[in-house]
Formats: C-alpha cells, structure tokens, sequence
C-alpha cells in the first residue's frame, strides 16, 4: 500500500474533509501541518501554490475534493454505480456552494451591517432553503446516496460542522430528519468517531 | 427512441458547455434541452435538487452541479481519466480551472464601471496559473492528463477560447497547452459541434 502524506496548515480547514476521509476509511497516513513560516518554501513546489496537498509514491494532487474523491474512491465511500457517484459529487459541491456562500458574503464582509444583514439571510432564508433540497435528496436512513456511509455525508457534516462556529447558534436540523439521521451516521462511524475524539483543537 | 440522457440549461454555453463537449467528442446521443428564463424557468426552478441548472436527467434520476455532471458523462463516454490516480489528476485540473473561469466571468458580470479593474485581475492571475498548468500537463502533447483526450482537455479548450478573447497571446510560450487547443477540435464530433452549435452571448 502506498504511503500517504497530507500537509495543510495546523487546521481542519479545507483539509478537513480529507482528514475524514482517511478515518473513515480507516486508512494510514502523515498528517503533516504546517507553520506559517514554512509555506513560503514550500508553496512554489505545489501543483498550484496552494494546500492542502496530497503526496503518494512520487505524485501530489492537490484540490480538497478531488484528494477527497480519490481516497474515498479507493475506499469505497464514493458512490458504488455511477449513478450513486454523481449523487455524491452534486452534495459534494452543493456544500461548497454552502462554504463558498458564507466566506465570500459574511466572513470576508468588512461593513458591520451588511454582514449582519447577510449572516441574517443565510440563517434565516438560504440554508432552511438548502437544507429543505438536501434533506429530499438524503434517504430517511441518512445516506445521500445509496444505503452506506459515502463522502457526500461526510461533506454535509463537515460544512454545517465548519461554519457554526461561526454563527450565534448552530444551523437547525429541525424538521430536516434525513439530515440529522446523515449527521448520526457520520458521528457513529467507528473511524470518524475516533478521529473526533482525537483531532487536534484548532482555531479554524 | 427517446436519447437515454437529457440536459436541462438555458440557451447558453457557460456551465453546460463542457457536458455538451463531452457527449460531442464521444458521439454519444443526448436531448439538449434549452429553457427561458423568463417564462420557463420559474416552474422548473422548484422540481430540480438545488434550484439550479444545468440538470441531467438519466434514467429517471436528476443529477445537478455542472462538474457532477460532466465527471458522470465523462465516465460513461470514457473520457475522465484511465485509472484513479488519472482520474484524480483530471478533477484536480479541472478543479483548479474554476478559479480561471471565474475570473473571467468576472468581466462580463461586472458592471461598466468595474470591467477594467477585472480585465486587469484577469491578466494578472493568468500568467502564473497557466505557467503552472504548463508543467502540470502530462508528457503526451495535446492531453492535460494521460495520452488521450479527457474531459479536462475539453474543460481547458473551453475556458480558454473565453480568456484568449481578453488576453489573445497568454499562451504563446507555453506549447503543451497550445497544443491542446488544437488536439480538442480535431477530435470530429467536438468539430461538427462547434461548427453547429448555437450562437449565443456567453
């Protein structure tokens, strides 16, 4: 088996999901987190100047999703049919939309009131909105696609889990039962379980 | 009979086009569905998965998220990379095209007033990113990833016929992803398409 090594910065992050990934799978790998001061070095040696990064038997991928995607793939947390694939990419990115949504409108809002007005928006209207989609494409056993733990449930929890702390109060899964079921299942996985017990405390 | 595949977008290229690419290089049947705006969109807007289009509808699943959609065409028509790790590098690459086409994008969204502060953005992320594509390309001239052509070439052929309208000569010296604008419309099916698909603003 080849030996895998992610480095990020000392973060969940967008390295996160891979990070989940890999305790899911139950897969071995170096968790290597970077200081502030050692990116600069390394940086121009990335594919595209940015991590995380995944190195494996000579090569390094970069793209959250895609390392993500490769490894559930080989761990079979991708999808079985191609059907099912499909299902869990369009989840996949729906929460990046979700992710993106918050950064780029809230986070990175420098004007006090408009970010309020915002955070007010999204918690109020777009996500019960998000939320009432997502929680018809999830089964009412909480998996997005077929009847196992794929990547497409991992990603939904680790978006809601990324932005609360964030927000006043945690998102509602209120009268969004599929998805709370999702929730219990990823937390439940042995792997994961683990993982969240063990990971380090970080910021961000 | 009925084309297995149908794809719901509004009369546009943008985020469908690569999907259409995809069926085109491939020759493989698909109905391409082009809705209004204005008068049908409103309807449809509630029955698809996240309120958005492009949708896929193939046996009786819909699939939304443009690049969802193309990875399953491009798996169903052979194009999205030989082996995992291929198919991984063709995600990555493709991945890391968003940032290039939203930056051009930018341009057309903005209005008259910002438009040459976002030309200017454009052409200064350009040069970097496309050096590092230039060394992240494969070693087949032509191919982005492997020895064929994968839905990445055709993701790359379409973002950049938008970026080379701003910045004509950005990859003058950068041969491998010269060569890749022309391996795409030599492929035939992708030719007859780009020669009958329909004109449209973007």
């Amino acid at each position: 088996m080849p030996s895998y090594k992610l480095t990020y910065f000392n973060g969940r992050g967008t390295a996160e999901i891979v990070r989940l990934v890999f305790a899911a799978a139950g897969t071995e790998y170096e968790d290597v987190r970077l200081e502030q001061d050692q990116w600069p070095e390394l940086k121009p040696n990335t594919p595209m100047g940015q991590l995380p990064i995944l190195e494996m038997d000579g090569t390094m991928l970069c793209q959250s999703n895609s390392i993500a995607r490769y490894i559930a793939k080989l761990a079979g947390l991708a999808g079985k049919t191609p059907l099912d694939q499909a299902r869990v990419d369009m989840v996949m990115d729906g929460m990046v939309d979700m992710g993106n949504k918050f950064a780029y409108e809230i986070y990175y809002e420098k004007d006090e009131d408009k970010k309020a007005e915002k955070k007010k928006d999204y918690v109020e209207k777009y996500v019960p909105q998000f939320f009432s989609s997502l929680n018809k494409l999830a089964s009412d056993g909480g998996y997005f696609a077929g009847d196992e733990l794929t990547l497409a449930d991992i990603a939904f929890y680790n978006m809601v889990t990324m932005v609360n702390p964030y927000l006043e109060q945690p998102l509602s899964l209120d009268g969004f039962p599929n998805l709370e079921k999702v929730v219990d299942n990823v937390t439940s996985n042995p792997g994961i379980a683990k993982w969240l017990k063990e990971r380090p405390e970080t910021p961000y | 009979m009925a084309p297995r595949y149908r794809m719901i977008y509004f009369n546009l290229r943008a985020r469908a086009e690569p999907t259409r690419l995809l069926f085109a290089a491939a020759g493989l049947q698909y109905e391409d569905v082009r809705i209004r705006r204005d008068t049908e969109w409103p309807a449809l807007k509630p029955n698809t998965p996240m309120g958005q289009v492009p949708v896929l509808e193939v046996d009786g699943v819909t699939i939304c998220q443009s690049n969802a959609i193309a990875r399953y065409v491009a798996k169903e028509t052979g194009l999205a990379g030989k082996t995992n790790l291929e198919q991984a590098q063709v995600d990555m690459l493709v991945d890391g095209m968003g940032d290039l086409r939203g930056k051009q994008a930018a341009i057309r969204k903005a209005s008259e007033d910002k438009k040459d502060q976002c030309k200017e953005e454009l052409a200064a992320f350009a040069p970097n990113f496309l050096r590092r594509y230039e060394e992240l390309s494969g070693p087949h001239a032509g191919h982005l990833v492997g020895d064929s052509l994968t839905w990445a070439d055709l993701e790359f052929y379409d973002v950049m016929t938008k970026v080379l309208m701003y910045l004509p000569g950005i990859i003058d010296n950068l041969p491998k992803l010269a060569k890749v604008m022309d391996t795409v419309p030599a492929n035939k099916g992708v030719a007859d398409w780009l020669a009958k698909r329909p004109e449209t603003p973007h």
